[in-house]
This record gives structure tokens, C-alpha cells and sequence, in this order.
């Protein structure tokens, strides 16, 4: 017999006999549709108690003006300039790429995604991973720059799950990025940082 | 699994570790308060833990059909499923998979699953390098440690201790500040996560409709370990299911809140199986094994819904038993309220007794779990299998027999209790006995009794109405 087998047939055998509690009565999870603008309000102000860079744009040249002004002298590793918004590929210059070299990708300073969803109830950043959209971008170097255009702001995780379900099923990897990296592993001491970025930068366009 | 010592050495031991008491008060005081915080921070939270118990004990009820339905689209997405019966199962698979890939270096995310079966010391017999890459799990592994809390696992370390294991373990020069060892920490496991072969994980949830792992980390190692080597192996219990990624979301909601105080981890990663077409990262395999290893035997019996567990610590936080002996006189994988359920229903009663046993029953752990798990009933019920078992001390069961001959006789028991009192507070010095005699020794070996009141309840009661 089959491990499967075996297992499949004990969990029966054992869902018979089980004594579980009656299941409470309990309402679905039901949250009030809020504007795009009240999610960025609350958006900026959950990053800002996470310790993020947050920076609102109005217009393209003024992203491209404020990314420019980040990667400036640093070696970048981005997404592919066509997943990217607002035209940014047009000032990341020679960044490293998801295809790159592994190393290259390694000894970069700064990495620039777009994203999905930015959920505005925890402050968390919603990335797909997909060609040209390397999951390394917003991993391996020491600063994250993550641009959000408005359609991605939702209030929470569900809305986004029921929003993106089909995106969500075309990608390998869907992460949700809440803040720097960060432990408290030695006396509960707060060290960002430890193995992601422990810079997160969130810039707004419009 | 033999325990040596035995457990009334191991929490005398720790009893007396003046340091243990003093990191144990701190750590489990400040998540206890960060926890209280974080719930006024979502609206409804106990309906939220409401909905969570509803959806996890409808799905132990019929857990075998939702497996077979994740497993269904686990192999849709790509993915190898394994099934492992035992703990030395799973490793034997993750071992026969590790081969077949060729891939001799590991790194690990934390994962309890694979620290229950002891996968690392199954793994390096066979030659194999792995490496712990949680930053407390890392620092566990170069001490030759044990883990002491599930989601803290140094808690019982103070900094300098941690300086001193990487002082003597990798060569980083003794300092005792966080900062600085955690630097140390990346730059070396940098190199091991860009060289590795092969990644293992365990899985916070199992999404069965979409066949997804949820992993959640907020150093971002779990990422790490499946993004860079070719080969993911994720060893997830049979219980770790959620029917949807609508459910998901009401779990994540509860998980970070109850275990760090924080309203998500840093990091929730969903995994939808190996890279797609056109990635330029990701493994190129993915294998889930999926672990019963005692749980359908827990699934059988009356502590079934203790399988809703997410494993998030707080009745840990919560427990002055815990507080006081920390998590290595628990003496296995699982420590505090939850693990005097799991231990027994993992590995069996015999060897194991003692846990349930080593609880107040005041019932702060039920209060804090997110899944609202009656934590005391089950360690009542465990208490009543083992005097079953092994029968009570004839000492117990003659008190027992006195007391309920003595309690329904009013006039007997006022002159027994006041005979009691009377010796009691002349052996007490400063209101406090040191050593107390005969049958109450016992209470004495490890704490002093407080000398009883003057009066009696029933006494001031009666100068009260007169």
C-alpha cells in the first residue's frame, strides 16, 4: 500500500471517530468599497508607520524626476523597462536585469519594480513575478523603489485576491512586501535589514 | 524519542537559571503587550477568530477530501507531491529528492515540520550541507541548540551569548550588539543562499483551491531560499489547509497580530508551483511532501480541533508555566500550552504525561488563541487518560479518598481545616512556610506556601452579618 494510500485511508477512518467542536456561527469577511483616494490616505500613512519612504507624484516627468534622483550614481537592477510605468526604463540606464548575470544582479545597490495591488489596510506592496518581473529585483539588493499608479491601490488582501485572481494564477509567485526587511530574533532588538532590503521606498504616480 | 534528563529535572534546572527567567519575562511581557496592541488595530477581531475556527474545523471534518483536491492542483500547477507517513519518511524523501537533483548544498527557512522529524541531522548523515537561515534558527544551529519558542527561537539567549556563539563559531569579532551580528549574520548566509542547490521550507497554509504554499517571514529568507536554487522542497503537515484565498486572508489577519504584534509579516509569499515559461528566476522544481507523521491519530480522537493550530506562539506568551520553565523543559519540538497537546498526540502519551500536567489550567492561552482552541479542556482530558493509564500515587488517591469523606460533613471538615490552619501558621515564619510537612512537601520542593489568613472566609462572613 501506498503511502497515499495509507494516509488517505487513516484521515477517513480517523474523520469518523473525530470529536471536533460545533463551527461557531460566523459572518464572511465584508469590507465597505472605499475610494482610491481614501486607500492612499491610509496607504501613506501605514507606510509611514512602517518606516517607508512614501512620495506622491503628480504627473510622469515628476516619477521619473524622483527615481532618477534615487538610483543616481548607484547600480540598479530593475524589471524590464515595458512592465515599468510612467516610461521609467528611459532613466535607469544600463540597470541589470532580471536576466543578467546572477552576480551582477548580487552587487546591485538599488532595485525598481512596479507592482499589482498596493494594499492600503496594511501598507503592503503586492508583486507578481513573471517574465521581464524578476522576483530578485525587490530581494537582493540593500534598497527597494516600488512604483504604484493609482488602479493598484485595493483597502485589503481580500480585494485584491478577488480583483487579480486570474493575474494571480498566471504568476509562480505572488509577494506581498510590508516595509523593510526586518527580525527580532536576538532580545527582541528590531534590526532591519537582515536579509532583503532594509530600505523600502514607495513612490505614488499619478 | 527518549527525553534525557527527565522532565521534573529539566524544570527544576530551569527553575533555578536566574538568566532564563529574566529574558523569558522580558521577551514574553513585551509580545504579550505588542499582541494587545495589534488587535485594537482590526475592527471585529473576535469575529474574526470567529470566522477562523468555522472555517478550519469545517475543513478537519472532511480533510481527507480537501487534500486530495490540493493535491489534484499542487500537480496541476507542476508540482511533485510526496506523502510521508512518519517523520523518518519525509526525510527519507527529501533526501531520495535532494539526490536525484544532485544537489548537496541546502538552505532551510524556519520550519517546525522539519525541525519534528529532525530532518537537518537526517540530511548531513547523508552527507549533505544545510543551513539554517532564519536568523535565530541560524544562531540555534552554530550553538548545536535546541529552538525554544516557536516563533522566537533564542529566546532564552541574551545578546552576548549570541556574540559569543559567532565569536566561536564563524570567526566574527565578540560584540553583543544586534545590529552588527545581524550584519554578519547577511553577509554569510548571503553567500550560502547564492550557492545553494537546493531550498527546503515548511508551509504556514496550503491553499486548496489554487494549489498554493503560503509561506510568511519578515526577514525575507523564505524568499531567498525559494527564489535562488534550483530545486524547492516544501514539507508541510496535513493540517496546514485553507479552503480558499479568501479564507487565507481571515488567517493572515489573525497570524502576525497574535504572534509579533505586527498586522502582517513583512513577507507573505504565495507559491504557485516552479518558475513559469519566461521567468528569469525561481526553481526549476518544485516538490510538496505532505506529512501526517501522528496527526491523523490526533484527527481521530477528541483533541482534533488542536489540528487548527497556526502556530503563532501567543499561548506561549501567555502561559506562567511557560514563563517560568521556558521551552526546553517541554523536552520536544512543540513547547508551552499547544505542545502539551501536540507532544502527547504526536509522539504518544507514554514519555509524555507530564506536559499536560505541567499547566495552572487558568485558561489565558484559550483567551489569546486565534482559533479560540479550548486549550484546557484537552489538557484536562489528556490528565484524566493518563490517570487512566498509569493510575494516580496511592498518596493522591488516598488525599482524594479523605477529602471527599471529609467535604460533605461541615462540622468535620470546620475542625479538620481549622486544625490545618492552626499547625500551618505556627510553622510559618513571616507569613510564608519554607517547608511544609508530609503530603504537602511536594509543594515546598520548588516554592514557599503562603501561611493561611487568620480567619476563614466563613468566619468573617459570620462577623460580617452579626
Amino acid at each position: 500500500m501506498s503511502a497515499r494510500t495509507a494516509v488517505l485511508a487513516r484521515l477517513a477512518a480517523a474523520q469518523r471517530t473525530a470529536r471536533l467542536p460545533t463551527p461557531p456561527a460566523a459572518k464572511p469577511l465584508v469590507s465597505a468599497t472605499r475610494s482610491v483616494a481614501e486607500c492612499g490616505e491610509r496607504f501613506a500613512r501605514e507606510l509611514a508607520g512602517l518606516g517607508v519612504d512614501g512620495h506622491v507624484e503628480s504627473s510622469p516627468e515628476g516619477v521619473r524626476a524622483r527615481v532618477s534622483a534615487l538610483v543616481e550614481g548607484k547600480k540598479v537592477l530593475s524589471w524590464d523597462p515595458d512592465q515599468l510605468p510612467y516610461g521609467l526604463g528611459a532613466v535607469l540606464g544600463e540597470a541589470a536585469r532580471g536576466s543578467s548575470p546572477r552576480a551582477d544582479q548580487a552587487a546591485a545597490e538599488i532595485g525598481v519594480t512596479g507592482c499589482h495591488g498596493a494594499i492600503a489596510e496594511t501598507g503592503s506592496l503586492a508583486v507578481l513575478s513573471g517574465p521581464g518581473r524578476s522576483r530578485t529585483v525587490s530581494l537582493l539588493p540593500p534598497v527597494h523603489v516600488a512604483i504604484v499608479t493609482p488602479p493598484d491601490f485595493c483597502f485589503t488582501m481580500g480585494e485584491f485576491f478577488a480583483r487579480e485572481a486570474r493575474r494571480i494564477g498566471e504568476a509562480a509567485c505572488c509577494t506581498f512586501i510590508t516595509g523593510p526587511s526586518r527580525t527580532a530574533d536576538i532580545e527582541l532588538t528590531l534590526t532591519l535589514g537582515v536579509h532583503g532590503p532594509g530600505k523600502v521606498v514607495v513612490v505614488v504616480g499619478p | 524519542m527518549s527525553q534525557t534528563p527527565a522532565f521534573p529535572l529539566r524544570v527544576r534546572a530551569a527553575l533555578l537559571d536566574e538568566r532564563l527567567h529574566v529574558a523569558l519575562g522580558r521577551a514574553t511581557d513585551a509580545l504579550r503587550s505588542r499582541r494587545s496592541a495589534a488587535i485594537g488595530s482590526l475592527e471585529g477581531f473576535d469575529e474574526v477568530r470567529d470566522l477562523a475556527r468555522k472555517i478550519k474545523m469545517e475543513l478537519l471534518a472532511d480533510l481527507s477530501s480537501h487534500l486530495q483536491r490540493f493535491e489534484e492542483r499542487l500537480i496541476a500547477n507542476g508540482v511533485s507531491v510526496h506523502w510521508a507517513e512518519t517523520g523518518a519518511d519525509a526525510n527519507r524523501i527529501v533526501a531520495g529528492i535532494a539526490k536525484s537533483h544532485g544537489a548537496r548544498r541546502i538552505v532551510k527557512s524556519k520550519s517546525m515540520a522539519t525541525e519534528e522529524t529532525h530532518l537537518n541531522q537526517a540530511l548531513q548523515r547523508e552527507g549533505m550541507e544545510v543551513v539554517e537561515t532564519d536568523l535565530g534558527e541560524y544562531i540555534v544551529q552554530l550553538a548545536e541548540d535546541r529552538p525554544s519558542h516557536i516563533i522566537l527561537p533564542i529566546i532564552h539567549l541574551t545578546r552576548e551569548d549570541v556574540g559569543e556563539v559567532m565569536h566561536r563559531r564563524i570567526g566574527v569579532p565578540r560584540t553583543g550588539d544586534p545590529q552588527t551580528l545581524a550584519a554578519y549574520a547577511r553577509a554569510k548566509l548571503r553567500e550560502e543562499f547564492l550557492s545553494a542547490d537546493m531550498g527546503i521550507t515548511g508551509a504556514n497554509f496550503g491553499v486548496v483551491e489554487t494549489g498554493t504554499i503560503c509561506l510568511v517571514t519578515n526577514e525575507g529568507n523564505g524568499r531567498m531560499v525559494t527564489t535562488l536554487p534550483r530545486v524547492h522542497v516544501a514539507v508541510m503537515g496535513i493540517e496546514k489547509l485553507v479552503p480558499t484565498l479568501g479564507d487565507l486572508d481571515v488567517f493572515l489577519k489573525l497570524l502576525a497580530r497574535s504572534a509579533t504584534g505586527q498586522k502582517i509579516t513583512t513577507y507573505t509569499t504565495l507559491i504557485r508551483g516552479p518558475r513559469r515559461r519566461g521567468d528569469e528566476c525561481g526553481p526549476e522544481a518544485m516538490h510538496v511532501v505532505l506529512l501526517d507523521n501522528g496527526r491523523s491519530r490526533i484527527l481521530s480522537g477528541e483533541n482534533a480541533e488542536i489540528l487548527g493550530c497556526i502556530r503563532c506562539g501567543a499561548c506561549l506568551n501567555a502561559c506562567p508555566i511557560y514563563k517560568s520553565i521556558g521551552g526546553h523543559a517541554y523536552g520536544d519540538t512543540y513547547p508551552g500550552p499547544i505542545g502539551a497537546i501536540v507532544t502527547p498526540g504526536l509522539r504518544g502519551l507514554r514519555g509524555w504525561s507530564e506536559l499536560p500536567a505541567a499547566s495552572t489550567l487558568c485558561g489565558a492561552c484559550r483567551d489569546v488563541c486565534p482559533i479560540r482552541l479550548d486549550i484546557p479542556r484537552m489538557l484536562l482530558g489528556l490528565r484524566r487518560d493518563t490517570a487512566r493509564e498509569e493510575g494516580a500515587p496511592w498518596s493522591l488517591r488516598l488525599g482524594l479518598k479523605a477529602f471527599a469523606w471529609i467535604a460533605p460533613r461541615p462540622a468535620l471538615y470546620r475542625a479538620a481545616t481549622r486544625m490545618a490552619r492552626a499547625f500551618l501558621r505556627f510553622r510559618a515564619r513571616d507569613g510564608w512556610l519554607r517547608r511544609a510537612p508530609g503530603l504537602a512537601s511536594g509543594w515546598t520542593r520548588v516554592r514557599d506556601l503562603k501561611a493561611p489568613a487568620a480567619k476563614t472566609f466563613q468566619q468573617m462572613w459570620k462577623e460580617r452579618q452579626s
